[in-house]
């Protein structure tokens, strides 16, 4: 050291600064190790595992009462102690015993040790020989002596331990003889407090108070910082899964889904009732657990509910709250933000749905996914794949009517009410409005409407072509009219709904949309058309869904005189709704703005100068057809192979945020909201913009309510381009493939508007009800038990039920088989790949062999022709009491009647004929056919003098009996397809021959 | 949305570096005076004062309560405290003090030099032991500096933002702080002079300034009266075209690169009208009235004239005017390295104002050899 006054500064005073500011550094990288240790996900397993104490803690204590009032344990426990107390008083015969096999045990360690040594020394020289004999060495002799000396030393230890072994057995099973009585107790004691063992065993682990000492040390020590690398309680939980992958643009990276690390009660029914994040999954027979369906090993969270699953925390696993409130609280609680560079963040829970889609998209209906299918099924509704291409709805129809002959239909008056309003002719049309919307409601904007409107008109009825239409023969009767459309069918795709009825958004209720609401047809059409289009709705349009329901003229008559003269169909409000003139100076911004799109303002102006007003009214009208995309819905001449104007939605729900044209409406910027924005009010992000009439947006108004708009928004956040792996696509099987495509047919013509199918449907029932009490003169509690006799069948089953050939040739074809039913299943022209698509949709559904089925021999017919007649009679079953047998009708009211014996033959499979009869409410819950032969008393069930009282012969006697009668009538006409009804009216419709029954019975 | 009160609308239209560049080069000249004639202005203006406390005094309370009234914001608080942006607040008031603490220093100096004494460093001859003296101090402060860095990233999380996704570029993309001048550069010239040829003259100019600076005075101690065009000449470089552009870049630079106000929301759908001209158009098509030549050499003359008046003769009238004591001290080669290096220091402030008041975008403009100057 140097002299102190040689120093600047005082170095006491440096050695003070330098010992506080030590201090503090030391401070603050304590201060840093916390910060990093401090996880939120440890404070949730911290507060899980005291859960998991309580659980299990009041699980074991009630396992403990159990066995305590468990009598065979409490008897086990006197008797092991009698068995224990036997056991110690023999215990000198146990010290002799246990000390002979441990000197015998002792021995034979000692020579199992030497064979090893032998064993090993015998593979080297066994080695060493080989070698030699390789290289014919010089040594060879000796080191075959010495593999030989070895080989024999080996065999003969192997001998010895051997016999040692054995003698150590016999040792030891003398001294468990002993102790077996014991033994034996304790097992089944183990065996009935298993349960308990383990709750203990578990309790042990994690509970610290149950806890040995070291391990409750152990327990201590091994999540300290630092220390917790090695082994610690509480550590990230995950699940990769290899085959579903996170896009990260550009790159494809398998999920790892963290989430588990904070929900640890996911997979447990125990915890389902504790908070966020501990709580159990809903629902957990069809996700989650390892049972159902969507394992989480397979499937992992995020695939479904969106979201980053290698986030940690809250806010990095990118959570999405469900409503502002929440998100306000979550702000609070974890100062959550959105996470912005995520593509995928989590789909808020009441759009949860939508994650079914990336796997399910092929299935029209996927089950359990109520608000998503609502979404699909206004979407075919509301049509939106014709503007916006939509890959599941690839060649679907169009929804709206075709145009190319609207100049029969209706008058250019009409037309532009219509067009211009359409909610105010009926309130519930699913054409929606383009005019009247926030932004083209100013006075300058309404002017331009009324010439826009009138030019779509104009050009509409120009193009349109003629259709003849021939007279009504004979006067319609508008009663009879009514009760005709209660009850031909016409309810299964209509409603006749004169004032708005606030209905919730169902599955059911859009079945009954199919067609339009039939009211103010006075005001919109002529009574000849009416009757024209009921007589052959397919003269109009090959591919209308309307179905020819084979009316006879005076049916027509009567039903078109109801829809157009009674109090249903006058609209004279809209009627009267004044029309604006023309003002050509309009039309004449409309011809320039359109043509100045491919020519100069000088040319536009020329060539609109050369233009009579017609002709501007024709131009610009098809221009704005164009601009607003009419021509999706409708059929429209000169637009038959157009673009579609919309946006393509097929992965609208991986569109990037910033695509997004908020405009200046302030709302979150999430796809959800966005969505559900636009869905609600096409038209507000045009607010506060200046845009030219062109520029503007121009998806129009389907008024859609929130719940509705709800279930788009869920199917567009589905609309993915996520690609999950191959064996996580539902529709991969060939079976799966044909019901895919089978429930697209019967979709697309509304077949569960009038059957049930697939469980679902047969939206008509209520209207037949209605019927049966109006105009059958039922009781409501009468019309409630038969309402289903006169609805159309349930098609459950129809698969083992129908020969493939029959089906196809009743869908080209329907004949009667139910005479009692007033519904009619009409014609509905389906082309061969559509029935096709149908027959094999009901094979595989019932997952039948396609397309034929088993036959019965003319023999085996003839055969049991005597045994299955007597069966018939009436001393046994009776058959003819209820069914039909070709002319003979059984006696009785209609509703209780069953369908005709002689079309079985050729529409019933044999084998579900006998099924039928073993237990028909197996096949058909809740039909009127009795169950003769029930599994309870089968032996007891058939009578004991026919065919020596064996049921299981019986039934395939009545079976072929049934079979024959059909093949009776076979001999007697060429077809064996049902024609014998009374009086068929022939009427040649549309070029095809068509029949119509008139029914007995009313 | 409400309005903006006026003081806010105020510094809002200031703050457009069309305004405010001007001005603050205006009053540059005032407060550091390269010449003798402009430091006996400064004198008058008294602006020699603001090197005072009670100057010092009145730049603190200034910058704070300009950053205190702007914190009452939404939008400024939201820029200003993004932990990204925090240390370049913290440079505001650092770079200030630092300024202001070597001024005072130097005009003490200069005063005690006018009285005829010697300045302050002179008499502080006392020897200085490295042990403990500065070693043990310089290790005191590291760790200090430890400690705030420590707690600096405990208090205010890294700037990290959350994970990229390479489809979204983020808006406004931005260099590291340090690199703001630079990019603020490429919005007036072409990369390869921004990105290129500048920073590698500045390079050159930074290793040839003991070369260039043959000023005996001032060596060791505070002095501005003795070296009042290298300090000035320095106080442009690192004031202006360095921490100013970052300040600029930082605080008023938004989406899509648009400047915005310091109480301006940055609206990424804010659309600023930006048709430029070349200097070629502006003289065939506005003076001449006439269409562009073909021929790229008689099309671009004029931009080559400029240029080579700006580099070839602009010096020799400088020598002969402004700078003739200059070139006396330097001689002949030094004079012209360093009029060369000031001349394309200053291209970029007129660059700017070309751009700012005349809308004028190359000055030589070959984009069929990707040329533009």
């Amino acid at each position: 050291m140097s002299e102190p006054q040689e120093r600047y500064y005082n170095i006491a005073k440096l050695n003070k600064v330098f010992a506080i500011s030590s201090l503090v550094l030391l401070g603050t990288i304590g201060w840093m190790l916390l910060d990093d240790y401090a996880r939120r996900w440890k404070g949730y397993q911290r507060e899980f595992r005291s859960y998991e104490v309580e659980k299990t803690r009041v699980k074991f204590d009630k396992e403990k009462n159990l066995l305590k009032d468990q009598e065979r344990y409490q008897e086990l426990l006197v008797e092991r102690e009698a068995a224990q107390a036997a056991y110690d008083a023999n215990s000198a015969g146990l010290v002799d015993l246990r000390t002979e096999l441990e000197a015998v045990q002792g021995e034979n360690d000692l020579l199992v040790q030497q064979y090893r040594f032998t064993k090993a020394e015998l593979d080297a020289a066994k080695y060493q020989y080989e070698e030699a004999k390789n290289h014919n060495s010089s040594n060879l002799d000796r080191a075959e002596e010495a593999f030989d000396v070895l080989q024999a030393q080996e065999k003969q230890q192997k001998l010895a331990v051997e016999v040692s072994d054995q003698e150590v057995q016999q040792k030891r099973d003398a001294f468990d003889a002993l102790g077996v009585h014991l033994k034996e107790i304790e097992r089944e004691q183990g065996r009935l407090a298993q349960e308990k063992t383990l709750l203990e065993n578990k309790l042990e682990k994690i509970d610290q108070h149950a806890m040995t000492l070291p391990n409750l040390v152990a327990d201590l020590v091994r999540d300290l910082p630092l220390i917790d690398m090695a082994s610690p309680n509480y550590k990230i939980r995950q699940v990769v899964l290899k085959d579903l992958k996170d896009d990260l643009n550009f790159m494809q990276v398998p999920k790892v889904e963290r989430c588990i690390t904070c929900h640890l009660g996911i997979d447990n029914l125990d915890y389902k009732d504790l908070p966020q994040p501990f709580r159990t999954h809903s629902n957990l027979e069809q996700y989650v657990d390892n049972d159902s369906p969507h394992p989480l090993e397979d499937f992992g969270c995020t695939s479904c509910h969106g979201g980053r699953g290698r986030g940690t925390d809250f806010v990095t696993a990118a959570h999405t709250p469900s409503s502002d409130e929440q998100k306000k609280e979550w702000e609070e609680q974890y100062n959550w933000e959105a996470f912005h560079h995520w593509d995928t963040p989590m789909v808020p829970l009441q759009y949860t749905e939508s994650g079914c889609f990336k796997c399910h998209s092929g299935e029209t209906v996927i089950a359990g996914a109520e608000n998503l299918n609502l979404g699909l099924q206004l979407i075919e509704r509301a049509g939106c794949y014709t503007c916006h291409e939509i890959e599941k709805y690839k060649g679907w129809m169009q929804p709206g009517p075709n145009l190319k002959a609207i100049g029969t239909k209706v008058t250019p008056e009409w037309a532009r009410r219509w067009i211009a309003d359409p909610h105010s002719f009926r309130h519930n049309t699913w054409m929606p409005a383009f005019w009247g919307q926030s932004n083209n409601s100013d006075p300058n904007s309404q002017a331009r409407a009324d010439q826009e409107v009138r030019s779509i008109a104009h050009y509409l009825f120009a193009a349109s072509k003629e259709i003849e239409l021939t007279d009504i023969p004979v006067p319609g009767d508008p009663v009879r009219g009514e009760e005709l459309v209660a009850s031909v069918g016409c309810f299964g795709c209509h409603k006749i709904e004169p004032d708005p009825v606030v209905t919730p958004a169902t599955r059911q209720n859009l079945q009954r949309e199919q067609g339009p609401n039939l009211i103010g047809l006075g005001s919109k059409t002529s009574a000849t058309w009416v009757f024209n289009w009921l007589k052959d709705p397919h003269r109009f349009r090959a591919d209308t869904r309307m179905p020819n329901l084979r009316l006879t003229d005076q049916e027509a008559a009567d039903i078109a005189a109801y829809l157009t003269q009674s109090d249903i169909s006058k609209r004279d409000d809209f009627d009267r709704k004044p029309l604006a003139p023309i003002d050509e100076a309009i039309v004449d911004t409309l011809v320039t703005e359109f043509l100045t799109r491919t020519m100069t303002r000088a040319q536009a102006d020329e060539q609109r100068a050369g233009m009579a007003l017609d002709d501007k009214l024709e131009y610009a009208g098809q221009k704005l057809i164009a601009h607003y995309g009419c021509f999706s819905c409708h059929a429209i001449e000169g637009f038959d192979d157009m673009k579609p104007i919309g946006t393509a939605l097929t992965q609208e729900g991986s569109k990037s945020i910033h695509n997004l044209d908020f405009g200046f409406i302030h709302i979150d910027h999430s796809r959800q909201a966005w969505f559900k924005q636009k869905l609600k009010e096409p038209r507000i992000f045009d607010e506060n913009r200046v845009k030219t009439p062109g520029e503007k947006l121009r998806m129009p108004n389907f008024n859609f309510t929130d719940e509705e708009a709800d279930a788009l928004v869920t199917v567009l956040l589905g609309f993915t381009k996520a690609k999950p792996g191959h064996l996580k696509l539902t529709g991969a099987s060939v079976e799966e493939q044909y019901i895919q495509e089978g429930q697209r047919v019967v979709r697309q013509f509304n077949c569960q508007g009038c059957h049930e199918l697939e469980g679902e449907g047969g939206a008509i029932q209520p209207k037949v009800f209605d019927w049966l009490v109006k105009y059958q003169d039922k009781e409501e509690n009468e019309a409630d038990a038969v309402f289903k006799s006169f609805s159309p069948p349930n098609l459950i089953g129809e698969g083992k039920k129908v020969h493939a050939q029959w089906l196809f040739d009743f869908l080209h074809a329907p004949s009667t088989i139910r005479p009692w039913l007033k519904t009619r299943m009409p014609t509905f022209n389906f082309t061969a790949a559509q029935s096709n698509a149908l027959v094999r949709y009901f094979s595989a559904l019932d997952r039948v062999d396609f397309p034929f089925a088993e036959m019965v021999s003319d023999a085996e017919i003839a055969r049991d022709y005597e045994d299955g007649k007597k069966l018939f009679s009436e001393e046994y079953l009776a058959c003819g009491k209820c069914h039909i047998v070709g002319d003979q009708t059984p006696g009785g009211s209609a509703d209780s009647w069953a369908p005709d014996f002689t079309l079985a033959r050729d529409r019933l499979k044999p084998q579900w004929m006998i099924d039928w009869l073993m237990d028909p409410q197996a096949l058909l819950p809740g039909t009127k056919m009795p169950g003769y032969f029930e599994a309870e008393y089968f032996d007891d069930a058939g009578p004991e003098d026919i065919l020596g009282g064996d049921e299981t012969l019986q039934i395939k006697a009545l079976r072929n009996f049934i079979l024959g009668l059909g093949a009776e009538k076979g001999k007697t006409e060429s077809s064996a397809r049902s024609d014998d009804r009374p009086d068929p009216k022939q009427t040649v419709v549309g070029g095809r021959v068509s029949k119509a029954f008139t029914v007995p019975g009313d | 949305m409400e309005e903006l009160s006026w003081p806010k609308h105020l510094i809002n239209v200031l703050s457009n570096p069309k305004y405010l560049f001007p001005l603050l080069l205006g009053l540059f000249v005032f407060i550091f005076p390269p010449t003798d004639r402009l430091h006996r202005i400064h004198l008058r203006l008294r602006l020699d004062r603001l090197w005072t406390n009670a100057g010092g005094v009145f730049l603190l309370v200034l910058f704070l309560s300009f950053f205190l009234f702007g914190l009452t914001d939404p939008n400024f608080r939201l820029i200003v405290t993004k932990a990204d942006n925090v240390p370049i607040v913290g440079l505001i008031f650092l770079v200030t003090f630092f300024l202001w603490f070597s001024m005072k220093q130097a005009l003490e100096n200069d005063r005690r030099m006018a009285d005829g004494k010697k300045p302050i460093e002179a008499d502080d001859k006392d020897p200085v032991l490295v042990w403990p003296d500065l070693v043990y101090g310089e290790f005191i402060a590291m760790i200090v500096c430890t400690i705030l860095l420590i707690v600096w990233s405990i208090v205010l999380t890294a700037p990290l933002e959350q994970p990229a996704n390479p489809a979204v570029s983020p808006n406004p993309s931005k260099a590291p702080w340090y690199f703001l001048g630079l990019q603020e550069m490429l919005v007036y010239f072409d990369p390869w002079i921004a990105g290129v040829v500048f920073p590698t003259v500045i390079i050159i100019g930074i290793m040839a300034i003991p070369y260039l600076d043959n000023n005996k005075k001032g060596c060791g101690y505070y002095s501005f009266a003795d070296r009042k065009m290298a300090v000035s000449v320095f106080m442009f470089f690192w004031l202006v075209l360095w921490i100013f552009l970052i300040v600029v870049g930082t605080f008023l630079r938004g989406p899509n690169w648009n400047f915005f106000g310091p109480f301006e929301v940055w609206k990424i759908s804010k659309l600023e009208a930006l048709t430029n001209v070349n200097l070629s158009e502006l003289i065939y098509m506005k003076l001449l009235n006439r269409r562009l030549p073909d021929n790229i050499l008689v099309r671009e003359m004029g931009g080559f004239l400029v240029i080579l008046g700006y580099f070839g003769v602009l010096p020799l009238i400088l020598m002969k005017t402004l700078f003739r004591k200059l070139h006396q001290d330097l001689g002949n080669v030094r004079f012209s390295f360093f009029t060369i290096m000031l001349l394309m220091s200053f291209s970029l402030p007129i660059k700017m104002m070309l751009r700012w008041f005349f809308n004028i975008k190359y000055i030589v403009a070959i984009p069929e050899y990707f040329f533009n100057i």
